[in-house]
């Protein structure tokens, strides 16, 4: 099953610093080869909101959300369990600090 | 690895001992630790159990610490929470029971020397070296570990079926009860392959210390790419059961599949067997309907087929022909081989886009390397796509003699589907219903029918298609068998004996094939595949039925290629007939068995296991009494549930073979079922085969069987008689 892991900043997050990026690399690179790891990316904070209502479409300049929530990367993981991905949430944790993830089950494709 | 510091922590992250306070480090409710615990389990085993396995030097020992680490995460995480670095408590706490018993062992055999040597100096003794280069097993090389666990798991000295256990449950973390549940097994049956696996493994001679050499891994790496493909196959195309695709295995092999490629990262077979699987598992959701029913290749939907995994079974196999290409020349291997037949499927947008001619040869390069029937058969249907239907089926047609292929029901679907495009609607029809009845899986046999009925439909039957050459109409051979085999006039054993011949016939030649089209060829064609290793009395007494149902049918001619085979005379015993059973007496009751009846029987603690067992084995596989009798301990075959009877098999359902198992106890040959008593000397058969070379017993008689069951059965009976064992296969 798949499950898309949505990483949130809160206030208390601490600014990604070198120590950061090396081993979150290697974290990525671990999880790819296993195959666990299918899809990843931090999310730029500005973006387009597109809403539609009836046949209107309205388009908006972001950014839109308040900057302590808002999704700062994702990742799409392939795993046994919801325990499992709950288990990687927690490596990932543990590299980034403070913060919040959210875990929600894919259906499809 | 160079993901490790990051991914576990490493040194920074010092795992918490155990007893100690542990802050939860999330708010885990203690339903969910087991979960908890497991989930852990399977990402780390390998590595874990490696180290372990290192630092002990066996890997009975290693999978013992392996469990004890996981109760004790089980007893505490429960109080504590769970720990910030669940792996690597894990570990510690493993690595840490490791050296305890090490010191043990070696205080142990201290004390044994100290006791020798005082008893014979009476001198005190210098305390000893200490354990310490023992360690904690850090300064070894972890994926040389597991790459050493996996060899090991996957030894040639193991049979099969113990290095898929093995395999599964020290590197993918599976508990014997999930094995079981995967593998359609119990978990007797599981444990005792585990066990007997690590026994085998005790008496190998392997060298701990070392990384294993590069020849070694060259050498070795097929046995283990082997295991995981058979993992796979067993989760993608489940052979028996409801379901049709069991997913969580195909991701375990995925898994086993891509560890291997890292650890043994210059093999190109190992990143094309992980090629192959990421395009197997990619259509894993267009695979079956919405029934659970299977969808052909030609009719998914590819807008299904998952882009991600597609792009990752690419990936392996560009890497897979990029050592072929530099590090690694040579020519492709079997795993390349199919990789590359499904990436020739993967990049067809449709089915007719399908480069046919590419796949046919490369089917036809890997039957040079893999000469086995089911690669001819995928031949046949790719050469059926790339030159027509009728080459697939000339070359399909050579496949028909294989005694291997005489029971698996892909030969007459792949058969049915190239005569359904020659518009030979009957036959097609006939050999769908023919590979329904051969086929283990539920789902499967279910889609085949309706095949069938299709076909039906589309030309009703007495049509047009139904009608011989002269214009009369066709009789089925399934219809005359069963109009035969209703005939008067014949004593039971007769119309048994006749109904066996009848009923092989049928399974090979389609219930439903023309009476009128079958030829004395097809005939013989069955005859050598169901008799031809028979007894030649076996043979000719076939060949006396086909004789008579042919005279009957009036159609002679078609016992002609089937002659007469010389008889061994000592081999033609007089049969007995018991007072009461087969012969004389009263007839026993036709009334049906309620199913509920028997199953109380089958549990029925009083009768003995073995007539337990039998009426078990008939029942589920509606063999014949005297097959399942004639059934010796080396026929069994238990990984598969069945036992070889003659050319074929014998099967039963999953849950019997712990009992199988149970009943052939410790014997290697001899008849399965045994008579309870040494036979009088006067008795002893005259062939040795009917003798128990362990026991000395004889080999239990029809009547004798007969008797017990009846015994057993006539408070039930309302004629008090009793009933026959045939209602077991019959009343199913």
């Amino acid at each position: 099953m798949r499950y898309l892991m949505t990483a949130l900043t809160t206030e208390t997050t601490p600014a990604p610093d070198e120590k950061l990026f090396v081993e979150m690399a290697a974290f990525v690179e671990e999880m790819t080869a296993a195959g666990i790891l299918l899809a990843t990316g931090g999310l730029a904070p500005q973006g387009v909101r597109v809403v539609s209502h009836g046949d209107e479409l309205t388009v908006t300049d972001g950014p839109f959300t308040e900057a302590r929530e808002a999704v700062a990367g994702f990742a799409l993981v392939e795993v046994a369990s919801q325990e499992e991905a709950i288990e990687l949430a927690r490596r990932f944790r543990r590299i980034v600090g403070d913060g919040e993830s959210v875990l929600q089950q894919v259906f499809g494709p | 690895m160079s993901g490790e510091s990051g991914a576990r922590g490493g040194k920074a992250a010092a795992p918490t001992p155990p007893g100690a306070a542990t802050p939860p480090g999330t708010e885990v409710h203690t339903t969910d630790v087991h979960a908890a615990v497991s989930a852990v389990w399977r990402l780390e085993s390998a590595r874990i159990v490696a180290a372990l396995v290192r630092i002990v030097r066996d890997v009975g020992a290693a999978e013992e610490l392996a469990q004890d680490a996981m109760v004790a995460a089980l007893e505490q995480w429960p109080a504590t929470g769970v720990p910030n670095n669940p792996a690597a408590w894990l570990t510690t706490i493993a690595k840490r029971r490791a050296v305890d018993r090490i010191r043990r062992e070696q205080r142990e055999e201290r004390k044994q020397a100290e006791l020798a040597r005082e008893r014979d100096r009476g001198e005190p003794v210098q305390p000893a070296d200490e354990v310490g280069e023992v360690g904690d097993g850090d300064a070894g090389d972890e994926s040389a570990d597991v790459l050493r666990l996996l060899l090991l798991t996957c030894h040639p000295a193991l049979p099969p079926q113990a290095r898929i256990a093995l395999t599964l449950r020290l590197l993918a973390g599976l508990t014997p009860d999930e094995i079981a549940r995967a593998l359609l097994l119990d978990t007797t049956t599981v444990t005792r392959r585990i066990a007997d696996g690590k026994r085998i493994l005790a008496h190998q001679r392997v060298d701990f210390s070392a990384a294993p050499a590069a020849e070694e891994v060259s050498e070795r790496i097929g046995a283990a790419l082997e295991v995981v493909y058979l993992v796979f196959n067993e989760g993608y195309a489940a052979t028996s059961g409801e379901d049709l695709i069991r997913p969580e295995l195909c991701l375990t092999a995925l898994r086993l599949g891509r560890l291997l490629a890292r650890l043994a990262p210059r093999e190109p077979e190992a990143h094309a067997l992980v090629a192959l699987m990421e395009l197997q598992a990619s259509r894993q959701a267009a695979r079956t309907g919405p029934d659970g029913e299977p969808v052909q290749l030609h009719e998914q939907n590819r807008g299904r087929w998952d882009p991600l995994l597609i792009r990752r079974g690419f990936e392996a196999m560009l890497r897979a022909r990029d050592l072929l290409a530099g590090d690694r020349p040579g020519p492709p291997g079997p795993y390349l081989l199919q990789a590359a037949i499904a990436v020739c499927h993967a990049q067809a947008r449709t089915d007719e886009d399908t480069d046919w001619t590419q796949i046919a040869a490369l089917y036809q390069a890997l039957s040079h390397l893999l000469p086995t029937p089911v690669v001819q058969l995928n031949r046949a249907v790719a050469v059926g796509r790339a030159e027509g239907p009728q080459a697939g089926l000339d070359l399909l047609d050579s496949l028909r003699l294989d005694p291997t292929l005489q029971d698996y029901h892909l030969l007459p679907s792949v058969r049915a589907d190239l005569l359904q495009r020659l518009g030979r609607t009957t036959e097609a029809r006939s050999e769908f219903r023919r590979a329904a009845g051969l086929t283990r899986n539920d789902a499967e046999r279910a889609f085949l029918l309706r095949r069938a009925e299709a076909l039906s439909r589309t030309e009703p039957r007495g049509g047009a298609d139904a009608q011989g050459g002269d214009g009369s109409i066709g009789r089925q051979l399934g219809q005359a068998a069963d109009e035969f085999l209703a005939g008067t006039g014949w004593g039971a054993a007769t119309r048994r004996s006749y109904a066996q011949t009848m009923h092989r016939l049928c399974a090979g030649l389609g219930a439903t094939a023309p009476l009128d089209e079958v030829t004395a060829d097809q005939v013989a064609r069955v005859f050598r595949a169901a008799w031809g290793a028979a007894a030649p009395a076996t043979w000719n007494r076939h060949r006396a039925t086909l004789r008579s149902f042919a005279a009957w049918a009036g159609q002679d001619a078609l016992a002609d290629a089937v002659p007469r085979r010389a008889t061994d005379a000592a081999r033609v015993a007089a049969p007995t007939s018991a007072p009461g059973t087969l012969g004389g007496g009263r007839a026993p009751s036709q009334a049906a068995l309620p199913r509920e009846v028997l199953r109380s029987l089958l549990r029925d603690p009083a009768i003995p296991a073995r007539d337990r067992l039998l009426w078990r084995v008939l029942h589920e596989s509606g063999a014949t009494v005297t097959a399942v009798l004639a059934l010796n301990v080396q026929d069994v075959d238990l990984p598969h549930d069945r036992a070889r009877s003659g050319r074929s098999f014998i099967c039963w359902r999953p849950a019997t073979t712990s009992h199988v198992a149970q009943l052939a106890g410790g014997r290697t040959s001899g008849p399965l079922f045994l008579s309870a008593r040494r036979p009088a000397p006067a008795r002893t058969p005259a062939d040795a085969a009917d003798l128990c070379p362990q026991t000395g017993r004889r080999r239990l008689s029809y009547e004798r069987a007969e008797y017990q069951f009846k015994q057993a059965t006539r408070q039930l009976d309302p004629a008090g008689v009793g009933f026959t064992l045939r209602l077991l296969r019959t009343g199913r």
